[in-house]
């Protein structure tokens, strides 16, 4: 790492690091400390889950027959290929192939799109169905006191996990227009790593809502 | 920047294939109904493995610094403790739930 | 990558004696309220928290006396008693979240973090600002409640009552969520501030306490933060929505939020106390010119303090409903937390001892710190036991218990922390004189105030009544009429500390003789702390080696600005990892 100052790509290194390594290491740690957070934030309904769940076991596996595991379980693969996307895309700004950074993104794009198109008939499918979160709960199809609990914490899950999904989504963009300009290659490209970090995150939190709303029994 | 773990296209699709089989298997063990715990074991157990793939291999853990590892470790444990702890009370009240 | 030789490569390292009264400092390079507003120089983002976190004590500081003058009767005596209840609401949301939280990190921390650790600036300077930003926010938002219906729930938000009361519950718990964010991005800034800024040599046994103390509260604030943000969050839907996790009528559990909102709400008092815990640790050293008797341990109690801090919140819940094995795990972890406790105040009087004591009014307040933080403590551990708080729970002893640590030892090491770092911070001395009899001031008017909440609580008073019978009368107006001595003494603080900037004698870079790195740059200090990037070979309690050894700089480097190739110097810094 001698010559990082001098290299053509100081123009990102901003005053108060002393070299890129230095800027690029702190940019991950900080989104890494980030992550903590997140994974606390959704934490805190992972809890509520897990102690209703264990409350109300019989609740769960009436409730989760409403689920549709064939579209979860196309979501998941959805997701899992849009993190192998942006590995790669990863992978092409390390290896300076500039072009491939952005064919990798826009696939990335395109599967959380995808994601959230199914997400949105899944949803709407389930109001139509008089199925909604809390004491607007309509559904007369499950026999449980407690049914509208389940769907509360289901919609408050899957619903914070698409809000994270449209955040990636945002970030995509924003990371699309600037590989298109050229901003990312071998030298620089902290952008694509640290939300990358991100997407991963979200795509592992949807591994685990996978089995825990859509495969009980 | 040199220095930094390049993944090969063999390992990434590699992952990525792994996770793909591992999600078709955890459905497939959905419909085969296993007995009480197990089920919830068995589909957790492959989860916790997806999510160990996607965190060691797509977002380097394994070759990056220790620190960030250490990091994603802190922040299940205390996880866990806000779970534990909870429980702790929620699974051993005298009454559940007033009703109302 | 590096070779071995650049490894090996000599660094050159001159001594830099720090200017008095420069004529360029960070407060004049960049002028104008517009480069203020935009400013990404963590020294005047710290400046601008000071200036907030103090405008909202002094709001929240007036809800306290109206408070107090209304229990000056045992029924009405000039408020009603729904705006009572709300006055107390705001009075313990202001002081907790937008002064107590904030106040020590985000204001000072702030400016000397960087400075401690030789840094140009935070690792994230953008973000620093949108921190502040979002603590604005939030603070609007939190006003905007008040205007709009106010609330009536106490701080603690407990639902059911939070989830169907009326009044702006909703925008209260949003602003609360903003500010919550400020301050995990806060947390997130430090911990990469404190691995990856540190100047060549700053290993981590040379870190400063305070800085210590700064990360200890950091991974409090973005391990528990979330959590409470996603409890209002739920809060808010479930008077939004109905969603119903919280709520009985709605097939959820009460008390389920009541684990939520302590996981956080808990450790998060030692987001407040811990930062006040490095403050001492720094003026102790400075005014008895001695090193820190267990650095170590000092240290790693801080951590060991963040760390039980998770386990214990179940204390405020034992008349809740909660299971009794809970609240026996809870109980008996509790008094983990007076170990490490302790340890540090063993560790700091044996620092004292032999010192060569200057009895400066910073070190005044540290002093009133120990008597008060010691009550505080100690009648914590009372209430961890179940029996006992079974009889004194919501009484005005859990009252005096939580403003002994918070106002005893908090605000009095932030106190501390503002008149021992008024002169880096404005290039002025205050006067000392004034300083040791508002301390003075404070200090009695404090007991005076919280003493005898002790002994009506523990007769049985209840804290957040309107009405009370005529017995504990006597108590309610001795505690009234020590409030306003004690607001007397703090604004005698705002008086003399605000005369110093305009009247002031000019200070010189070192007025207290520390070793520590912040008192080793100009008065003020320039835009990017450094001219020279700082070389450390001693530690910052280091009192017993010369002074010439802790004002070392690298020779040919700059501030980062300009067109000077930072030297390979890099190859010498020691990393976290």
């Amino acid at each position: 790492m001698a010559n990082h100052s001098t290299s053509s790509h100081s123009r990102y290194l901003q005053h108060h690091f002393v070299d890129a390594e230095q800027q690029f290491d702190a940019a991950k740690m900080g989104m890494w400390v980030f992550l903590v957070t997140e994974i606390l934030f959704f934490g805190g309904l992972f809890a509520a889950y897990i102690v209703y769940r264990l409350w109300y076991p019989e609740l769960f596996v009436m409730a989760s027959e409403e689920l549709n595991t064939l579209w979860g379980g196309v979501n998941t693969v959805v997701l899992i290929g849009s993190s192998l996307t942006v590995a790669m895309a990863i992978k092409s700004a390390q290896l300076n192939q500039k072009r491939n950074i952005a064919i990798n993104l826009g696939i990335t794009l395109a599967l959380a799109a995808i994601f959230m198109v199914i997400k949105y008939f899944e949803w709407t499918h389930k109001f139509h169905l008089g199925i909604f979160p809390g004491e607007f709960y309509a559904y007369e199809g499950i026999d449980h006191p407690k049914a509208n609990v389940f769907f509360s914490l289901y919609y408050l899950m899957t619903g914070l996990h698409g809000l994270h999904v449209i955040i990636g989504i945002g970030l995509m963009i924003w990371l699309l227009v600037r590989s298109v300009k050229g901003h990312f290659d071998s030298e620089y490209y902290t952008p694509v790593e640290i939300t990358g970090l991100y997407w991963h995150l979200v795509d592992i939190i949807w591994i685990f809502l996978f089995p825990l709303f859509y495969l009980i029994d | 920047m040199s220095g930094h773990h390049i993944s090969t296209d063999k390992t990434l699709l590699g992952v990525a294939g792994g996770l793909l089989v591992l999600t078709v298997l955890t459905v497939v063990v959905h419909y085969l109904h296993l007995p009480d715990p197990w089920s919830i074991i068995v589909a957790m157990g492959i989860a916790t493995f997806k999510a160990m793939l996607v965190a060691l291999f797509f977002m380097n853990l394994y070759w990056d610094k220790r620190f960030n590892l250490m990091l994603f470790g802190t922040s299940i444990v205390f996880l866990a403790l806000l779970v534990g702890l909870t429980l702790l009370d929620t699974l051993f009240r005298v009454d559940v739930l007033p009703s109302f | 990558m590096s070779t071995e030789e650049t490894n090996l490569k000599k660094i050159q390292v001159q001594r830099y004696e720090p200017e008095s009264d420069p004529d360029q400092h960070y407060l004049n390079e960049e002028t104008g309220i517009w480069a203020w507003l935009t400013t990404v120089d963590h020294k005047k983002i710290g400046l601008m928290y000071l200036a907030s976190v103090t405008f909202f004590f002094f709001v929240g500081g007036i809800m306290a006396l109206l408070v107090r003058t209304e229990l000056w009767t045992p029924a009405k005596t000039f408020i009603e008693a729904n705006t009572y209840n709300q006055i107390f609401t705001l009075h313990g949301a202001i002081m907790v979240f937008l002064f107590l939280v904030p106040s020590v990190p985000a204001a000072l921390g702030n400016f000397f973090l960087p400075l401690q650790l030789g840094a140009k600036d935070v690792a994230f300077p953008r973000l620093n600002l949108l921190s502040y930003y979002l603590y604005v926010a939030g603070a609007l938002i939190a006003i905007v409640s008040i205007v709009n219906g106010g609330i009536d729930t106490g701080w603690t938000f407990y639902t059911p009552y939070s989830s169907t009361t009326g009044g702006a519950v909703t925008t209260m718990v949003f602003g609360v969520f903003v500010i919550g964010f400020s301050s995990i991005l806060t947390g997130v800034n430090f911990i990469t501030t404190i691995h990856k800024m540190r100047a060549p040599g700053l290993s981590w046994d040379k870190l400063s306490l305070f800085s210590w103390s700064l990360y200890a509260t950091s991974i409090i604030q973005i391990l528990a933060t979330p959590v409470l943000a996603i409890t209002l969050a739920l809060v808010g839907l479930e008077r939004l929505l109905g969603i119903g996790i919280f709520d009985p009528a709605l097939g959820g559990d009460p008390v389920l939020f009541q684990h939520f909102f302590w996981f956080y709400s808990h450790p998060a008092v030692y987001i407040m106390i811990v930062p006040g815990f490095g403050i001492v640790s720094e003026v102790i050293t400075t005014f008895s010119k001695k090193h820190i008797f267990g650095y170590w341990a000092i240290a790693l109690s801080s951590l060991a303090i963040a760390f039980i801090g998770f386990l214990v919140w179940g204390h405020h819940m034992f008349v809740s409903g909660q299971a009794s094995l809970a609240s026996m795990v809870f109980s008996f972890l509790t008094f983990l937390v007076g170990i490490p406790t302790g340890i540090k105040m063993f560790n700091w009087t044996a620092t004292l001892y032999k010192g060569s004591i200057k009895l400066a009014s910073p070190l005044l307040y540290i002093f009133g710190f120990f008597f008060l933080f010691l009550v505080g403590g100690l009648t914590g551990i009372v209430l961890g036991s179940i029996a006992l708080n079974v009889h004194l729970h919501d009484t005005y002893y859990v009252v005096a218990h939580f403003h002994f640590v918070m106002v005893g030892g908090m605000v009095m090491a932030f106190l501390a922390g503002v008149h021992y770092w008024w002169p880096k911070m404005t290039g002025r001395l205050y006067n000392e004189t004034l300083a040791k009899i508002a301390c003075g001031i404070i200090f009695v008017g404090f007991n005076v105030t919280f003493l005898p909440q002790f002994v009506m609580g523990s007769l049985g008073m209840p804290r957040r009544y309107f009405n009370y019978i005529e017995q504990f009368q006597v108590y309610h107006q001795i505690s009234t009429i020590g409030s306003y001595i004690l607001g007397i003494g703090f604004v005698m603080i705002f008086y003399y500390l605000v005369k110093s900037i305009y009247t002031g004698e000019k200070a010189s870079p070192n007025p207290w003789g520390s070793r520590a790195l912040e008192w080793q740059v100009n008065s003020l200090p320039p835009l990017h702390n450094f001219h020279h990037t700082p070389v450390i070979i001693n530690g910052p309690y280091d009192y017993h080696k010369p002074m010439d050894e802790f004002q070392l700089g690298l020779a040919e480097s700059g501030n980062g600005h300009g067109t000077e190739v930072d030297v390979s110097s890099t190859e010498e810094k020691p990393q976290a990892e």
